[in-house]
């Protein structure tokens, strides 16, 4: 479901953008976008990576329904 | 210092401090109802191990705003930590992130497809009631100090005295609005035991973690704003002081007290908050 390049790609593009603004002293509006877009897309991007899957003989128990989980 | 810098370093503080805050506040709960409760850290450490977690998507829900939704709230509590410790900018735009708030707990609860999802997003409209006291309150900060920006908020206070003794009505409103936040609040309609945990039932694994890092960010900047603008301008350990007392205060109160249902919660913020309104209008025109 979840797209590995695509979420390897943002997390680099978030990371350069985070970077970039570190080291180059950008007008305020440019570095006020990027933390706001960057920062979060970040997280999201680094847990979509990170977060286990479950494993393929139990994945369609997990997404039947929706009472999954809690 | 370079702005990007003390943007992350202030999303940082917040998220840590706002984690052992709801710690704090969970332990609080425990001791008044005389449980041992979990460590004060155990916020934190589960926002962190949910990042880890088995995560899957249930057919029912409408992706990508399922993701999508969990990304804004990140965003807008970002955009709080810029307006309010960064750049001390204005209210109206704290005001636009509380909003925004209420538009994620609907559609997070609707994208789902579960049932207790879509009760908790009804009920996420009804209590947008709690916007209003928020509103009245910034109304009253801006006709007693001509401003709704928060730097000069602070430079007002720093001649005149904190507002919290000046309109302590507005204050009273302002921490309803903190009360209504917190968890297990009186108020907390969306997350109502009765429909699990509301909105966020769908959301589990790294997207809880996800979420619980956001709530912990807002739990920062709403206390961060409400000791600013009332409280006049503080140091680090005022903040910190002034941030435990509050989170005492509300995990006593919260423990204390049993969810109001949804008509109750909606009727007694707008009548506490427009009481607290008149009373403060009258006595800045005495």
């Amino acid at each position: 479901m979840v797209n590995k390049t695509l979420c390897s790609i943002l997390l680099i593009i978030s990371t350069i953008a985070i970077l970039a603004c570190l080291v180059i002293n950008f007008e305020a509006w440019i570095v006020y976008l990027v933390a706001i877009i960057g920062i979060p897309l970040w997280v999201l991007s680094i847990g979509l990576l990170t977060m286990a899957k479950p494993r393929l003989e139990d994945e369609e128990e997990r997404v039947k329904e929706p009472f999954t989980g809690y | 210092m370079n702005l990007m810098a003390d943007i992350l370093i202030n999303v940082i503080v917040a998220f840590l401090a706002g984690s052992l805050l709801l710690g704090l506040h969970r332990k609080v709960m425990a001791r008044v109802q005389k449980r041992p409760g979990p460590p004060i850290i155990q916020h934190l450490l589960h926002s962190l191990k949910f990042f880890f977690k088995e995560t899957s998507f249930p057919k029912t829900v409408s992706m990508p705003f399922y993701i999508g939704i969990v990304f804004i709230l990140a965003a807008v509590w970002v955009v709080g930590v810029i307006v309010g410790p960064v750049a001390h900018d204005s209210l109206l735009i704290l005001f636009g992130v509380y909003a925004v708030y209420k538009i994620v707990e609907h559609n997070s609860g609707s994208s789902s497809g579960s049932p207790y999802g879509k009760a908790s997003c009804v009920r996420a409209v009804l209590s947008a009631a709690t916007e209003l006291p928020l509103f009245a309150a910034i109304v009253l900060v801006y006709l007693k100090t001509g401003s709704m920006n928060i730097g000069e908020i602070i430079s007002y206070q720093a001649f005149n005295g904190p507002l919290a003794f000046s309109i302590p009505l507005a204050a009273i409103m302002f921490f309803l609005l903190l009360l209504s936040k917190s968890p297990y609040s009186p108020f907390g309609i969306t997350k109502d035991k009765a429909l699990i945990s509301g909105f966020e039932t769908e959301h589990f694994g790294f997207l809880r973690g996800f979420i619980m890092f956001s709530e912990s960010i807002s739990w920062y900047v709403m206390l961060w704003v409400f000791l600013t603008i009332f409280f006049g301008p503080l140091n680090a350990v005022g903040y910190v002081i002034g941030m435990i007392i509050i989170t005492f205060i509300t995990g006593f109160i919260n423990s204390t007290t049993p969810i109001l249902n949804p008509n109750h919660s909606v009727m007694s913020q707008i009548t506490m908050g427009a009481v607290c309104f008149i009373g403060t209008v009258i006595m800045v025109l005495i």
